[in-house]
């Protein structure tokens, strides 16, 4: 039987097969912009080839198909989704159009938030004026205030739907959390489009992120939908959806909002299944890829989350995997800042197109891989596996231009674009794990994408990690696939209730209880049959205190004083005694229950490589000058001790002086004393 | 004799500071090459963002946590500014001024120690009014005083004689909350308990206070921890290094941009109406830049004498017109904005409204006085960019809403507890229209870019009120333009489970008081509306959220600017506005397919087209009808002295702005002409508006948009247009205070 996971990346449909024994094999073909079923077909066929098989038995031995979809982040970003109208309540119906007012700024960068010139809103999601109001309230505490017609109010939605040839209806009306009879009503009623209602996707406080979560869920509600139930067809084996908080769905009951950018959770829950074998309990998990830098976390066993996610500036609230992204990869641009004379390293990216200099497609300007390049970390005719030899001259010169304007040395001045760039990832491996109270060096860093594993000694070591791994022994860009392949069925389940403290056990029990058996009950509508496992936090902060949360696991029967207790324990150890401000009173604001049926996947145990003979090669490290460097190609057997390069299919180890590299009992790479 | 000694009147710091002997400051710096010096600002802006993060997460008032109304910075050992963060910019050097006055005043008693934090909100130290506190903590390394962490938090109640601490009714700083001089708070790492009871004992909301006065020591304990742990690491005088460098940056990138920007003066002039409560005068603020060589000058000569509620001090002009250039003239800098003020030198009158000497009233500055200048600033900022070279002229920005539209409730929950409720839905806010193009609806505000308004639901979940709308301002006269101001927000409600509440700061204004650049119409006026028997509750009841105010039921008030606290039952309903953004040069030469588009896109009422920019349908019928409107301004209005000369058509003209253009004669700027009817205006010296035919009017007869009732102060405003005397097109328009009767 076998766990197969098929990740669609923008350029390239990833797939991955792994067999009862944990071995995995791998398949890489071009994404199908035009035709995804087609890609998909085209990446677990040729899958089928590698385990000598053909299609149908791949699919007949298979018993968990996952998938990561790029459909809706893609409809998004490319404004190629449903055409939706918004049915909201009775005098804010504008509240999408308006933002907040923080639109022009929201998920920008520092120097774009700043900036006033040229910013703007970004283009809407739903057809111009398909909004229709209707007459109806209900107040914070739930109560119905003015009772829905429910009739009177789908007339008017049904002639909105063909006024403006609608294909998908949002229904966001206020306090529907706390209340959503009326939008169930409405949504009942409504028929021939897609609907999606704002309790059930996304049932937090804040009329307008949770008017952006429903209506994206109707914008790419549709195509989502419709793709997959193709592939489904096409394939006749039922699909498991990769969703952003890292768990995987049936197709049936995945939900089109959970798809979108759930493209990095595949890799953080690779490493998270991964760092359970190893016996890793924090990790952060690093992917250095082209443009970018991508940072999560598993804290004491587990992927961490994020209650926010901005898409071209909308901003929404869904649980999601706090993956955090920094524009520090390989094809990161180094220029100077002609005020201050500093070496800057991006944002700016060379891409793959024309990419660094030394890829000899016409790029100029000096890049993080041009660095790597010059300092000798990466070999111009191994990269790839000699597959895509590089320009070395291009790489030298690019970066000798930079070096002249510096009054620096092109070594020093490679070096320094490799350090800068390292201070960027650590940056956000810092914020996010002090921003927990966690400290960095209790975490083992999990370094893949083409440009983590050469990377990685330098940004762990300036974030304060002291151990690196490279899963699987490979660094693969397939990681994400595996993940895939991997994840647990997941789900969320959250509900407002504000409770405050001292809490009434019985009370707080109640929501317990409540919040379980619903996420339960979810879980029983998909079909999904397997021993859940239930967890449940208790959202807390502060009364008030409406920008924060801290979540604290609370377990039935719930204990309202050791819950109190366990907040302040960790608020103290966030903020210190100074923040420690009892002025207030604690709150329960929400409480989110997350139940899992485990994926079970089992992990390989490779023969140890054999011993090989490494190469020399001249290698510049940063602070040692130009150094005799073995250079072995291909995973070795035993310990490296530094300094020496692996060289990899797809990316390098670099293991620097007085740092020692060897493989685990499970075939990763483990670096140490760097 | 008065100086400006932060106490007589508002604080200015000599060119070097008289800082005690006994405090010992690190003044090293060592040479630092480029790949460290970014490592190290790198750390060292994240720092900033952090510490604005922390704030962010652990405050509770919403016009903290939401509306961003807040600043952290990080500040050289003397208290020059290395870097701001992304909330409000017209803190700009309100912890320099505290900082440095704390440098020269309390160095020795109590002395500035390791772990120490200051705490002030003085206006006349450096705070633009009393509810913005100051918390200042010195960083040493060894004994040495290395440099400075400080934020600024707004606090929701500071006391006074207004709920919200926004005392409109003040005549004298006697009647403002307390203002409290820089005392030492924290000291060696402790809170003194005692003082901290002082402040928290002055405030209608003393635990809100208390929360939001931890998470400011919270986060300046973080960046202090930061700091320290960067000097360690790299060497305390590398980091000094780079500071300095920073500084050096911006002075650098500033000197450059004025460098392409012709020597000159430019003024502007904007109005308050009511200087306090029971009072209907209309009062003048002006500014004007003088450009020499790399260097600005900067006065208030032309603003009245300090009186009533609406004045602000030194901090706050400076803060203003600091937090205006920066947006406009070196937003790119992201905040290391210290180098810049280096090349700003204020030439201050004192005694007036915008530096006020003690015992001004000052508190309602934050809503009123301060936005009126960033208004004002960038308004004489963009006169000046226009005649920039392109590249600079095209930075030019449009100008702030004069008024933070603003809405403070008070009362008590169903359980008796006292509540303020601290509305800032404003931060929905509108961009002005700028050479460049439309304004941004619901744009924010350039000075405040992180502010975000409160969901309705976040305000009825905090206080017991029920909002029947909050909808998109209609497009209109207000706001019109070439190109046209972003529009704003207006929203209802009405007090939710409780007998009632009182409206203890509100905003009603009887005239618009922005104009639009090169004769853009002005942004609208901000309006709060009350009425009391309502039947809103019997609507709800019957199946109805009422959605017109017009057409609700009740006795409607009779509000007045800066009017008295108004009780508002259980049957009463209120509105209240943001305001569109002014526009940008003329209406009628407005794009009809635009004109068109905003119509079709529901951001302009049909009639409008037709009422402010002369589009009708039918072919050619738009052209018509302009033609007709332009031939009727020019017959009713004053011509220019002489007959206009036109520029012949082989002479090219370089456009500065709208219908403004120079004729150039070896490259040198010869005469002032307009753009479409190329009539000389004026020589190149002179004041362009003496070539215009000048049109004059009561402002409140320009639109229905701009009426205004009997005896209130806008019923005596004129609007006057400088208009092309060939084509009649605006080239230019003031508001001006009219007589009797206007």
């Amino acid at each position: 039987m076998y766990y197969v996971g098929v990740d669609i990346g923008g350029t390239f449909t990833d797939c991955v097969l792994v067999d009862q024994q944990g071995n995995h094999r791998t398949a890489k073909v071009l994404s199908t912009r035009d035709d995804p079923v087609a890609g998909v077909v085209a990446g677990l066929s040729r899958l089928a080839e590698t385990a000598g098989v053909d299609l149908p038995t791949l699919l007949q031995r298979t018993e968990r198909l996952g998938h990561g979809t790029t459909i809706g982040t893609n409809a998004v970003l490319e404004r190629r989704g449903a055409r939706v109208g918004l049915v909201a309540t009775a005098g804010h119906g504008d509240a999408l159009a308006m933002m907040r007012g923080a639109g022009r700024v929201a998920g920008r960068s520092i120097e774009g938030v700043f900036s006033v010139h040229g910013s703007r809103l970004p283009a809407p999601l739903i057809v111009p004026g398909a909004v229709v109001e209707v007459q109806e309230r209900i107040d914070a505490s739930g109560e119905v205030v003015v009772e829905l017609d429910t009739g009177a109010a789908v007339e008017r939605i049904d002639r909105m739907i063909a006024e403006c040839r609608l294909d998908s209806i949002a229904i966001a009306l206020l306090w529907s959390f706390a209340n959503p009879a009326h939008e169930k009503a409405l949504a009942a009623a409504i028929t021939g489009v897609f609907v999606s209602p704002s309790s059930e996707v996304s049932p937090r406080l804040g009329e307008y992120e949770r008017t952006v979560a429903t209506v994206l869920n109707s914008y790419v509600g549709p195509a989502s939908s419709r793709y997959l139930r193709e592939l489904e067809t096409r394939l006749a084996t039922p699909l498991l959806v990769m969703q952003s908080n890292g768990g995987v769905l049936p197709a049936s009951s995945a939900t089109p909002l959970g798809t979108i950018d759930s493209g990095p959770a595949g890799g953080l829950i690779g490493v998270a299944t991964l760092a359970g074998a190893y016996g890793h309990d924090h990790v952060a998990a690093t992917d250095m890829g082209g443009t970018s830098f991508d940072v999560g976390l598993v804290v004491g066993g587990k992927p961490v989350l994020a209650e926010e996610n901005v898409i071209d500036q909308y901003t929404y609230r869904l649980p999601r995997l706090d993956v955090r992204s920094v524009a520090a990869g390989g094809g990161s641009i180094a220029w100077v800042d002609e005020a201050t004379g500093g070496l800057r390293v991006g944002p700016a990216s060379a891409g793959s197109d024309p990419g660094p200099a030394c890829y000899g497609r016409g790029g100029l300007e000096p890049t993080v891989t041009d660095a790597d390049v010059v300092l000798g970390l990466v070999r111009a005719h191994t990269f790839l596996d000699g597959r895509m030899p590089l320009d070395r001259d291009a790489a030298v010169a690019a970066v000798g231009r930079l070096a002249g304007r510096l009054r620096l040395t092109v070594e020093e001045t490679a070096a320094g674009i490799l350090r800068i760039n390292n201070l960027h990832a650590a940056t956000v491996i810092r914020q996010q794990t002090l921003e927990r109270g966690v400290d960095p060096r209790d975490f083992v860093l999990y370094a893949y994408g083409g440009a983590g594993p050469v990377h990685a000694f330098g940004y762990a070591a300036e974030s304060g990690v002291r151990e690196v791994v490279i899963p699987l022994g490979n660094g693969a860009s397939t990681l994400s696939a595996y993940g895939i392949a991997s994840g647990d069925v997941v789900l969320y389940h959250e509900l407002e209730r504000s409770l405050l403290a001292p809490f009434d056990g019985a009370a707080l029990a109640t929501a317990v209880a409540e919040v379980r058996d619903a996420a339960l009950a979810e879980l029983a509508a998909t079909g999904v049959t397997g021993e859940p496992r239930v967890e449940i936090d208790a959202l807390m902060r502060y009364r008030e205190q409406l920008m924060h949360r801290l979540e604290i696991p609370v377990s039935p029967p719930a204990d309202g004083a050791a819950l109190l207790a366990a907040f302040d324990g960790e608020y103290q150890r966030r903020y210190g005694e100074g923040g420690t401000a009892l002025f207030e009173a604690v709150e329960v604001f929400a409480l989110r229950a997350r139940v899992s049926v485990p994926a079970g996947i089992p992990i390989a145990r490779p023969a140890p490589a054999a011993p090989a003979e490494p190469e020399q090669s001249d290698v510049y490290w940063p602070g040692r000058g130009w150094t005799r460097t073995d250079v072995y190609r291909g995973a070795p057997g035993g310990t490296v001790t530094g300094p020496a390069l692996v060289e990899l299919p797809h990316t390098t180890v670099a293991v620097p002086h007085g740092a020692s590299l060897a493989a685990g009992p499970l075939g990763e790479l483990r670096l140490e004393e760097f | 004799m008065t100086t400006w000694d932060g106490v007589q009147r508002g604080y200015i710091p000599g060119e070097t500071l008289r800082i005690p002997d006994t405090l010992k400051l690190h003044t090293g710096a060592s040479d630092v090459d480029p790949v460290t010096f970014e490592v190290i600002r790198y750390s060292l802006m994240n720092t900033n963002l952090e510490h604005g993060q922390t704030i962010q997460r652990l405050a509770v008032s919403p016009v903290t946590m939401i509306t961003r109304d807040f600043q952290p910075s990080i500040l050289t050992e003397s208290g020059d500014l290395v870097f701001l963060g992304p909330y409000l910019q017209y803190f700009s050097n309100a912890q320099a001024l505290t900082i440095k006055w704390i440098l020269e005043n309390r160095g020795e008693d109590p002395g500035i120690e390791p772990g120490d934090m200051f705490v002030s909100n003085d206006p006349y130290v450096g705070t633009p009014h009393q509810p913005d506190t100051i918390v200042a903590a010195p960083v040493f390394v060894g004994d040495r005083l290395f440099c400075w962490v400080a934020n600024v938090l707004h606090h929701a109640d500071v006391g006074g004689t207004v709920m919200g601490s926004f005392c409109v009714d003040a005549t004298d700083i006697f009647s403002d909350p307390p203002a409290f001089p820089p005392f030492k708070l924290v000291s060696r790492g402790e809170v003194r308990q005692d003082l901290e009871q002082m402040f928290l004992r002055q405030s209608r909301v003393p635990t809100n206070v208390h929360m939001d006065m931890r998470a400011a020591i919270s986060a300046n304990r973080m960046a202090v921890g930061r700091i320290v742990a960067l000097a360690d690491r790299y060497g305390a005088d590398a980091v000094k290094a780079v500071m300095n460098r920073v500084l050096d940056a911006g002075e650098r990138t500033v000197a450059e941009r004025l460098s392409k920007i012709p020597d000159g003066r430019w003024s502007h002039r904007l109005y308050a109406e009511a200087a306090h409560t029971g009072d209907t005068g209309v009062y003048t603020y002006q500014v004007t830049v003088r450009k020499e060589g790399e260097h600005l000058f900067v006065d208030n000569a032309g603003t009245d004498p300090q009186t009533g509620s609406i004045n602000v001090t030194y901090a706050g002009f400076s803060g203003a017109f600091l937090a205006a250039l920066t947006a406009s003239l070196t937003a790119e800098l992201a905040g290391a904005y210290g180098g810049v003020y280096r090349r700003v030198h204020f030439e201050p009158v004192p005694g007036t409204l915008s530096c006020a000497d003690f015992p001004a009233a000052v508190s309602p500055s934050g809503i009123y006085t301060m936005e009126t200048l960033i208004s004002l600033s960038s308004a004489a900022i963009g006169k000046m960019l226009a005649c920039a070279e392109p590249e600079v002229a095209a930075l030019a920005i449009g100008p702030a809403h004069p008024v933070f539209y603003g809405f403070i409730a008070g009362g008590a929950h169903p359980t008796g507890e006292p509540f303020v409720a601290t509305n800032a839905d404003n931060m929905i806010g509108s961009l002005a229209a700028s050479p460049a193009g439309d304004g941004v609806d619901f744009g924010g505000h350039f000075w405040i870019p992180e502010g975000t308004a409160s969901n309705v639901e976040e305000l009825e979940l905090l206080w017991p009120m029920l909002l029947l709308y909050r909808r998109a301002l209609a497009g209109g006269a207000a706001g019109a333009g070439r190109f046209r101001g972003g529009r704003g927000f207006v929203e209802a409600g009405i007090p939710w489970t409780v007998p009632g509440l009182a409206a203890a700061l509100y905003v009603d204004e009887s005239f618009p008081k922005a104009v639009g650049p090169f004769g853009g119409n002005p942004g609208g006026a901000g309006h709060f509306r009350l009425k009391h028997g309502a039947d809103v509750v019997a609507r709800l009841a019957r199946g109805e959220v009422p959605q017109d105010f017009d057409a609700i039921a009740g006795a409607e008030a009779e509000v007045e600017a800066k009017g008295p606290m108004l009780m508002m039952g259980a049957d009463a309903v209120w509105e209240w506005t943001g305001a569109n953004a002014p526009g940008f040069g003329d209406p009628l030469a407005r794009d009809p397919d635009q004109v068109a588009a905003d119509v079709a896109a529901g951001a302009l009422p049909a009639g409008a087209a037709e009422r402010v920019y002369g589009v009708v349908p039918g072919a050619g019928a738009t052209r018509t009808q302009r033609a007709e409107r332009l031939a009727a301004r020019l017959a009713g209005a004053v011509p220019p002295a002489a007959a206009p000369a036109t520029v012949p058509a082989d002479v090219p003209l370089r456009v500065l702005a709208g219908e403004l253009a120079v004729v150039e004669r070896e490259g040198h700027p010869e005469a002032f002409a307009t753009v479409t009817g190329r009539a000389v205006l004026a020589p190149a010296g002179g004041n362009f508006k003496d070539g215009c035919a000048v049109l004059e009017r009561p402002l409140r007869t320009v639109d229905p948009e701009f009426a205004a009732r009997e005896g209130r102060a806008g019923s005596l405003m004129r609007y006057r247009e400088y208009l092309c005397p060939v084509t009649g097109l605006r080239v230019d328009s003031d508001i001006v205070i009219g007589g009797a009767g206007a």
